[in-house]
This record gives structure tokens, sequence and C-alpha cells, in this order.
């Protein structure tokens, strides 16, 4: 197994970026981190976060200027032509990534990176699909390739994410392709493939090889966790049907299998949350809290009595509650729970959580005369990303 | 990390053993944290339940449970005021350790409710005359009081943005997309003076000593102001663009400067960032019109920008 980037190197960076953690919750002292650090030397070029955003903005408007000015030379030849441009120009960032950046400059997840390897996915793909006349067949099997190739070999998250998508809508639109019984099987195919691909996700992640791509691995663990929880959603099954499968229902009707997909909507969430307790296991803890605020919005969107703001009140005093109980209940830890900060997540940051809060509680109040503010957007509030 | 990895550490002496002994279960997942779960939780939960009380009092104004609604939510303040007073250490001009891992959440939760129950007052008994302004800015107040009582950072930045929204301006992404920063023209010469204002209390109070980890806050949203007040002025006053550029790069120096002093890049970005745009427009106006040299200047600016990063990568790599 290899990326692109050098092996020992990245492997000494993420050690002393764990380490790096640790002192910053005084787990281990000033002395023991510097020792770690020139105990586990990387020449890999990976600088602070927002740099490497200042990096991604700048080295994007480099390469739309790049593109602009080749663009001027071949911009009235034919599309067989262009793609064979694109392709060849996708192809040469891949190789000036690989080469320059990442070979001589030894950049790793450095901004300039991402910005290049999307400018070549984009181009490749775009190429490819010029190629074959925009045959979408073809085409998704060529995005499921090339992000999979860049998510492999780059350790790229965003590549992932397009890989997995890709591939479930591969599987949708073949399915959607053949019609018939087919269409109706659709979300117990997703089931079925899905599952086995997070046990095997998993399994990769015991491994000691698999470990620089482990980013990715977690990410993929909760994508197909959510996945299968979407197939099995009585709103996203009965949403998709009506308006993909020409499914037309009259007042009082329903979807097909409908008690099925109402007994997912509420089983899935409780087993996704008790394995998480069970087994401690942060991933599904935290999938499981997302689909059960969605499988609530299931239930209200189709049995509301109409009263959002009591729902909100009701629900966010439950919620309130709750997580004040909790926060007393696991003081001292309990079944290897703890309410403690030992360890934060990488992303929880007091300077981004006090903009999230200015940005969506109270503020402005005062001046409105009724607050709009629904809550359906409200949970990205919480994300799962590593936006921060 | 893995625990192979992390025996290595401790077989080559780089960590000692009772740091292993602490690192041990955590890394093998035998104890999990859920502080910041939790946390996000009670978050949700105070934002779904304010925006709830908030539509029910403005809704059923006039009702017979109306009142004994209003009734409930000041018990539920005082009691938040009471737990936070009660819990709260003694106010220190430094960095004050939250009691508990919620107490913040309640103090938040307490002040949101106080501004409901104020704001509803104002509405059914026009407390203060003039209108609005004036419930805005004891709005601010409160939250500054209990921003610096409590030690807050949220309620902090509530503050500022009860402040600037006092003057008007609107310190939202969200609004700045859909044009709305400015709700009257000429707000951005306000929203100027009123972050150079701000800003320029925030470092007098740190050089006090005064509560210094709330500089970064202070700072970000006066740069977010500057800087965007600034742009905005070189955008729409066409004949008298070249003072606002000029306010922008003080803005982006000023900006350069904070970064240096409080290690943060994030000044650095929004300099960088505002500037750029700036320079851009200048020199849109000026010279580029060729469509070839326009990106000519892309590439070699842009170009140029990341060689300059990269060269004096040492210089950047410092703590942010």
């Amino acid at each position: 197994m290899k990326s692109a980037y050098h092996q020992t190197w990245l492997h000494n960076l993420q050690i002393t970026k764990t380490a790096k953690h640790w002192l910053k919750h005084d787990l281990i002292g000033e002395q023991e981190f510097s020792a770690i650090k020139s105990a586990y030397v990387s020449g890999l070029y990976h600088p602070n976060f927002l740099i490497r955003i200042l990096l991604f903005i700048a080295a994007t408007i480099a390469l739309g200027g790049v593109t602009g000015m080749l663009a001027l030379f071949v911009g009235d030849s034919g599309q067989a032509v262009l793609s064979v441009l694109c392709l060849l120009y996708g192809v040469g960032s891949f190789v000036f990534l690989d080469r320059v950046f990442i070979g001589n400059l030894r950049h790793y997840k450095s901004g300039v990176n991402e910005a290049i390897l999307y400018h070549a996915i984009g181009f490749t793909i775009g190429g490819m699909l010029g190629l074959s006349d925009f045959n979408e067949h073809l085409g998704i099997i060529v995005c499921l390739v090339v992000f999979s190739a860049a998510a492999y070999r780059y350790i790229d998250l965003v590549s992932t994410v397009c890989a997995l998508a890709s591939l479930a809508y591969l599987i949708f639109f073949e399915l959607y392709q053949v019609g018939g019984i087919f269409q109706q099987i659709i979300p117990l195919v997703f089931i079925i493939l899905f599952t086995p691909l997070y046990f095997f996700i998993r399994k990769l992640k015991e491994s000691l090889t698999t470990d620089p791509w482990s980013p990715c691995l977690i990410l993929l663990e909760s994508l197909c966790l959510l996945l299968i929880y979407a197939a099995g959603n009585y709103l996203v099954v009965r949403e998709l049907s009506v308006s993909l499968m020409d499914l037309y229902l009259e007042e009082g009707q329903d979807i097909p299998f409908a008690y099925l997909f109402y007994g997912l909507t509420v089983i899935i969430p409780v087993a996704y949350l008790y394995f998480g307790i069970k087994n401690r296991n942060v991933v599904l803890l935290r999938v499981s809290l997302l689909v059960i605020a969605f499988s609530v919005f299931t239930f209200k969107y189709y049995y509301s009595l109409g009263h959002h703001e009591i729902t909100f009140t009701i629900g966010g005093s439950i919620l309130v509650l709750l997580s004040l109980y909790l926060f007393r209940f696991l003081k001292s830890p309990k079944a290897g729970f703890t309410a403690e900060n030992i360890l934060s997540s990488k992303w929880s940051n007091l300077q981004a959580e006090a903009f999230i809060i200015s940005q969506t509680l109270g503020g402005n109040k005062a001046q409105a005369d009724v607050p709009s503010q629904g809550g359906g957007g409200s949970f990205s509030g919480g994300g799962s990303t590593d936006a921060f | 990390m893995r625990i192979e990895h992390l025996n290595e550490l401790r077989d080559k002496n780089l960590i000692t053993s009772e740091q292993y002994n602490r690192l041990e279960p955590i890394v093998m997942g035998k104890i999990v944290s859920v502080f910041f779960e939790l946390r996000t939780l009670l978050y949700l939960g105070i934002l779904l339940f304010t925006t709830g009380v908030g539509i029910l009092i403005y809704e059923n104004i006039g009702d017979i449970g109306h009142l004994l609604s209003i009734i409930a939510l000041s018990v539920l303040t005082v009691g938040c005021g009471v737990y936070a007073v009660n819990k709260a250490a003694p106010y220190t001009p430094a960095k004050a350790k939250s009691p508990t891992p919620y107490f913040d959440y309640i103090v938040l939760l307490g002040c949101l409710l106080f501004i409901s129950v104020l704001g509803y007052l104002q509405f059914q008994y026009s407390l203060f005359d003039d209108g609005m302004g004036a419930t805005t800015l004891v709005t601010a107040v409160i939250f500054f009081v209990a921003a610096y009582r409590f030690d807050h950072l949220g309620v902090l930045s509530l503050a500022i943005t009860a402040l600037a929204s006092f003057w008007g301006i609107s310190v939202s992404p969200q609004k700045w997309y859909s044009g709305d920063f400015f709700e009257t023209a000429n707000l951005h010469n306000v929203a100027i003076v009123f972050a150079a204002a701000l800003s320029a209390a925030a470092v007098v109070l740190d050089k006090f000593n005064v509560k210094k980890h709330f500089t970064f806050t202070y700072l970000n949203f006066c740069c977010l102001i500057f800087l965007v007040a600034a742009l905005t002025g070189v955008f729409i006053d066409y004949s008298g663009y070249g003072w606002y550029l000029l306010i922008l790069y003080i803005g982006c120096g000023l900006a350069v400067w904070a970064a240096h002093w409080k290690k943060s890049f994030l000044f650095l970005l929004y300099a960088f960032v505002a500037g750029y745009i700036g320079t851009t427009y200048f020199l849109t106006d000026v010279i580029l019109d060729d469509p070839f040299v326009w990106f000519f200047y892309l590439i070699a600016s842009c170009g140029g920008f990341i060689f300059f990063i990269i060269r004096f990568k040492n210089y950047f790599k410092r703590e942010a």
C-alpha cells in the first residue's frame, strides 16, 4: 500500500501532530513534546490550517489564470480536440502535482495540493466525458475510478466523499435504468451492499498498514452508516419514489412496504445509538445523533400538528435537560464514557464556537418583530466536518 | 495514533510511564470523552428552545396563557441568573476557569431568555420610548456585563453583534451575501469608524490586562467589519474610491500587525483576501482590459503569492 507521500515522513508527521494535541491537553509536557518532535522528523510541508486556506484560494485563482490563458489559444477547436486537450491537461496536472509539488517540494495537504488535485480531477473527468459524448454510464464509472484513485493516492477527504457518492449513484442509476421491480428494490440493495462495506471498512481500519488512510476510512465508515439509514428512511424513500419513479399517491394511500420503512426509520437510529454506547464507538454515536434528529423530522413532516414553535420549545427543553443530566451523570466515568474534556476533537475551537453562537443565536433578535429563524437549517451548527 | 505507536514512544523513553498510563486508555478507546457531543446537544437544545419560545411569545400575544408563559420565562431567567452568580468564580481580569462543563451554556441561556423577556416587555409596554434602538443598546450592555462577569466568549460575540446592530451594521455573512450589510446609505463610513473605535478600545483593554483572551474576538469582528466596509466603499463610491482604497490598505496593515501580535493567521488571511480584492479592482480600472493580460495578472499575482509563502515558510510556520 503506498500513497504519493514519503511514508515515514507522513507517519512522523501524524505522530507529532498527535503529540501536539496531547501537549495542549497537558497529557504530556513541553519536554516530552520536543523530544518526540526531534525523534520523529518529517520533511513534509504541511502548514497551518489557515495558511492552507490562503494557499488554496491563491492556487485556485492562479490555475484559473492558466486555464483561461490556454483557453484563449485553443478555444475555437471542435469538441473532440477540446476533449483530448482537456484530458491531456488533466493528466498533465496530475503529473505536475505528483512530480513537482509532492515529489520535489514535499507538500502534504498544503492547499496548493488540493487546488491542483481538484483541478486535475475536473479536467480528466471532463475530458473523458467529452470523448464519450457525455454517456452517463461511462461518466459515473469514470468519476468512481478517478475519485477513488485520487482518494487512495493523495489521502484526500473530498475525493473520498465523491468516490463513495459516485458508487452510490452508480448502483442507483443502473437499477433505475433497468426499471420495473428493480426500481422497487433499490433501498433493499443499498442496505444489502453498504452493510458489508461498512464492516469491511472497519476491518480495514484495524490493520496497521492502512494507518495513513485512517481519516478517509473514518469518513467512509460514517458515510456508509448514513447511506444505510437513508435507504431505509421513510421520507427519503417516499419522496424519491414520488419524484423519480412516477409514483402517484392518492389521499390516504401509502408507498409499498410502508411499514417496513417506518420500522427502519425507528430501528436503525436506535440500533446505531445502542451499539455506539455498547461498544464505545464514537463514529456510531455521532451518526446516531444525526439520524435520530432526521427521524424526528421525518415523523414531524408527515404527522405534524402544525405548531412548530411548540415542537421547538419542547424539543429544545428535552435536549437541554437531557444533556445537563448526562453531564452530571458522567461527571465520573461510567462504562468508559466521561463528560470531562480529556482530549477534545480537533475541530472544537472556542473562538469558532463563539462565532457560531453569535451567528445563530440572539444577536439581532431585538430588532426583528418575529424571529423567523427556522429550526430546519440549525443542525449545521454541530456539523461533522473538519472545517474548523 | 495506534497502541503500537504509543508503545513505541514508551519504549524509546520519549514519554514517562506515568504519561503512558494516562494515554493508554484514551488511545485504546477504553475511555471516551463525550464532552463535545454533549456541548453540541446543549447548544442545539438552547437554539431550539429560544427560537421556539421567541415565536411562541410573539404569536400568542393577548392570550390567557400568555402572561403565565412570561412569568415562567422570567422565573427560568432568574433561575439561570442565580445559578450563574452562585457558581461563578469571583471576577478576575484574567481567564476564569468555568466551574462546570455546562456553566457557560447556562449563562448563555439566561442571557438569551432575558433578552426574550425584555423584547416582549418592550413590544407590549414600550419600556423605552424611542423604539427598538434603545432595546438593542440595553441588550448589548447586558451582554457585555455578563460576558465580563462570567468570562464568556459566546456572550461577548453576541454583545459585539448587538452593539454593531445598534449602529445599523449587521455582522452576518449570510446578510452580506444577500447584500444587506448596510441597511442605509453611507453606513460603511459608520462601520469603518465603529470598527476602528472598538478595536482601539480592545487594544487599550488588552494593555491594561483586562480579559486579554477577549481581544481576539474583538479584533476578529472589527477586522471583518472594517475590511468589508472599506471594500464596500471602494465598490460603491466611484469618484472617491482612492480614499477607500487607502483606508483598506491601512486596515490590511493593521490586520497584519494584529496577526503578528496575536499570533493568528486568521487576520493575515483577512488582510490578504481584502487587499487582493481591492488591488485587483484598482488594476482592473486602470490597466487590465485585455483578457490575456488579465489571465497573466491572475497567474503572476497568485503564483507569486504562493511562491512568497513557501519561500518564507519558516516565518509562516510559527504557532497560530
